[in-house]
């Protein structure tokens, strides 16, 4: 998906985990994961390099699919959707 | 599917050690990993309530020197601290804490409530060799 196309997404359960450092973002998007419904997108904020490559592969494994990454200044935005 | 299982051997009660021990405790909760640990010598005097709620007992063993600079990073970075990284991580997945019965005679442990809230039960030697065995990963920290 494009950069625009993933920033239009709507109804995305959003977790703002800039505020932490590995392993942070991945246990919040772990945690939230389980309140959204199969098909549902979450929207995983973070300013950790580590999660860029951390977050779509354990998305990948854990059998959610990862949409794309959409890089902002400081921090960036990984989507995924449950599967 | 059955979850797979980590078994982690913590020996050290190096204040950095228990924090990386909390970091692999949390990604591998986050893979859904079922996880053992083991408390064993060092980590069982830190495991100890008098000792784990006095930020002055647990030191670093290796640079002493840069223990500040290292509670500072972390407060910086808005690391846990290596308690409540093991607590959260016991919260989200099926983790457990077991103390070496030995170890924590030795620092004068005699009874599970002598540890922190987070510890499940007392055990010996044999217990941890055969965890060892069934996991899918075995680390020593």
């Amino acid at each position: 998906m494009t950069n625009e196309e993933l920033l239009a997404l709507t109804g995305a359960k959003v977790v703002d985990a800039r505020g932490t450092a590995c392993p942070g973002p991945l246990l919040e998007a772990k945690k939230a994961i389980g309140t959204i419904n199969t098909g549902d997108i979450m929207e995983v904020m973070s300013a950790d390099e580590g999660t860029k490559r951390d977050i779509p592969k354990w998305a990948e494994k854990k059998g959610h699919e990862y949409l794309g990454t959409v890089e902002e200044s400081g921090f960036f935005r990984i989507y995924l959707k449950k599967g | 599917m059955e979850n797979k299982k980590m078994c982690l051997a913590l020996f050290s009660g190096s204040l950095d050690k228990l924090t990386a021990a909390g970091v692999i405790l949390s990604g591998a909760v986050a893979d859904d990993m079922d996880v053992d640990v083991y408390i064993l010598l060092q980590a069982a005097r830190a495991f100890k309530k008098e000792i784990a709620s006095n930020k002055d007992e647990i030191m670093l063993a290796e640079n002493p020197h840069l223990r500040n600079e290292f509670f500072e990073s972390l407060r910086r970075l808005n690391v846990k601290e290596w308690q409540d990284f093991f607590k959260d991580a016991k919260s989200i997945s099926n983790v457990k804490f077991h103390v070496c019965g030995l170890a924590g005679k030795i620092w004068g442990g005699e009874k599970l409530d002598d540890f922190i809230d987070i510890a499940d039960d007392i055990v010996g030697i044999g217990e941890y060799i055969t965890a060892a065995q069934e996991a899918d990963v075995h680390l020593f920290i």
